[in-house]
Order: structure tokens, then sequence, then C-alpha cells
């Protein structure tokens, strides 16, 4: 099977076809895909932040990173389940927008940044946990809040015919 | 008389020469929108963080007024940037918005919710929440919550109901 032709199946699952079809089944799901932003999204700005010494400052990172992640991770639990649902409601269409694709290819992005902060960093974090951050670990939080922002901009581009 | 002030000033705006390149421009719309976008996430995730620690449900290893003295200049910078894109969406395109319920609804929510933000819920961030009884906690910190999503939902109405 094709991936197109897949994904034409994947539109035509009886569930896909309902959200898509009710009139308020897609404005709640792409609603809660939206406003869960401000959980995933928001909360790794308050992490880039700190790690750009823009906010608290005077906190180690290991302590805002423990505060900031269960709720984060909920947050991209959100997104996920909403953002296959409203894929799976537009399949085919989705796949060939372009603006999609960039913003997955962000998506990917922004996690091969975060696991290199996993991997590299974080084991190291005991020498840098206070006050001032690595060069490294700057410019992972830069690229992380271009990343992010620029997940959010194609998101929103998506939704117009271009 | 108030309607045709603001017909008036609906007219004005979308005859005004120093908006149109938003509307005119294919990628105008969206980018301003990616903007207003941005700028929600980070305010309504600094709101989201305050709001759970003043309802007892996360971040209790730092004290509130220590988080909102941190986060309050990021909120207003979110805040900001929200204000100016969503302003800058309305002016070239006001016929939309300005007879649509949604849009009525959301400005009517938006006054309320910087009403509290600037006087109640700033008093109340400023201050140890340990020192109140409980239930006064969970009311400040659920009217925050409830007037800010539903600012959000009432936003994302706009584009699925008239």
């Amino acid at each position: 099977m094709s991936l197109l032709a897949a994904l034409n199946w994947i539109q035509h699952l009886g569930w896909a076809v309902a959200i898509k079809e009710s009139s308020l089944a897609f404005p709640l799901i792409e609603g809660s895909h939206i406003l869960a932003l401000s959980f995933s999204v928001g909360m790794v700005m308050m992490l880039d932040l700190r790690l750009l010494l823009l906010s608290f400052r005077s906190q180690p990172v290991s302590l805002i990173m423990r505060q900031l992640m269960p709720w984060t991770m909920a947050g991209f639990v959100v997104m996920l389940v909403t953002g296959l649902l409203l894929f799976a409601a537009q399949a085919v269409k989705a796949y060939g927008n372009t603006f999609f694709r960039i913003k997955m290819i962000l998506l990917v992005l922004a996690g091969i940044n975060a696991l290199y902060y996993q991997l590299w960093y974080y084991p190291k974090m005991a020498e840098w946990d206070f006050g001032g951050t690595p060069r490294g670990v700057r410019i992972i939080a830069v690229l992380s809040l271009i990343f992010w922002i620029g997940v959010i901009a194609c998101g929103r581009t998506m939704a117009y015919e271009l | 008389m108030l309607q045709a002030l603001v017909d008036r000033f609906v007219q004005w705006c979308y005859y005004s020469k120093d908006y149109a390149f938003i509307r005119d421009t294919p990628y105008g719309v969206p980018l301003v929108q990616s903007l207003h976008l941005t700028g929600i996430t980070l305010l309504l995730g600094i709101t989201v963080v305050l709001n759970l620690r003043l309802l007892g449900l996360g971040f209790k290893r730092l004290p509130l007024p220590f988080l909102a003295e941190q986060l309050w200049p990021w909120a207003k910078a979110g805040m900001a940037v929200t204000i100016v894109s969503g302003i800058l969406v309305f002016l070239p395109d006001p016929t939309r918005y300005a007879h649509s319920g949604p849009f009525r609804l959301k400005m009517a929510l938006l006054c309320l919710a910087l009403l509290y933000q600037f006087t109640i819920f700033r008093k109340a961030i400023g201050t140890d929440p340990e020192l109140r009884p409980r239930l006064r906690n969970s009311v400040l910190g659920c009217v925050s919550l409830l007037l800010w999503f539903g600012v959000g939902w009432s936003g994302r109405a706009i584009a699925f109901f008239q």
C-alpha cells in the first residue's frame, strides 16, 4: 500500500470522518490542540529563559526543570493525541501541505535538540546547575525557541491555502 | 448610535491604506496570526504556572511571590506581542470581526481578564498563598483560568461560529 493510499484509508476510518464532519468535535479538538500550547511549548519557553539566564537566575536549573517537567509532559501528551486526531481527519490534505511538512521537520529538529541536551549536558548538570550555563546549553536554548516558534507559525499557517 | 460609531470605525479601518498590505500580501495574515499565537503561548503558559502554584497543584518548591517576580515581566512581554499582533489581525479585516458574536465575547472577556490580572490577581500572587484560606486561593486561581481560557476559546470560536 502506498503512503497516499494509507493516508486515504486513515481519513476514511469511521472516527476520522466523524471528527471531520462534526461541527463541534473538530473545533473542540483543534482548540485543545492550540490552548495546550500553554502547557507544552509555554513551559519549554520558561526553561529556555532560565537556560539563557533571562529568568530564575538565582535558582538551579535542575529545580526549575523538575518543577516544570510533569506539566510540560502532560501538555505534550494532549498535543500529540489531539494532533493525531486532527491529522487523521484530513490526512491527505495535511500531507500535501508544505507548511505541515516544514512543521514536521521542525518537530524532529526540536526533538533532536532536546535529546542532545538530555544526553550530553544533563548528565554533567552538577557542573553548571547553579548560576551561569555553558555556551552549548545557551545555543540549545536559542535553537529550542526558534524551532518551537517555527512549529507554532507553520501550524498556524497550515490553515491558509498558500 | 453605538452601532453607527462601530460601523464608521470599521469602514475607516477597511479603507485605510496603512493596514491594507497585511491583507494584500499572501503571508501577511498568517505571519501576524503566528505572532499572535506565539504571544499567547508565553502569556497563557505563565498564567497557568502562576495559577497552578496558587491552587497548590505544582511548583511547590518555588514561593509564589518569587515565581510572580520572575515571570511577570515575561507575561507582560507575551501580552504586548499578543495585543499588538491581535490589533494587526483586526485592522485590515474589521468587517469579519466587528459583527462576530465570538469576537465580541472575546473582547468582553479580555477586558475583564486584563482588569482582574492587574488588580486582584497581581495582588494575590504577590503574597504567600499559605497565609490565605485554601478556598480563597482556589477561587482566585479558578477565576483567572476561566477568564484567560475563556478569551482563548472564544478566540478559537471566531473561526468556526458566527
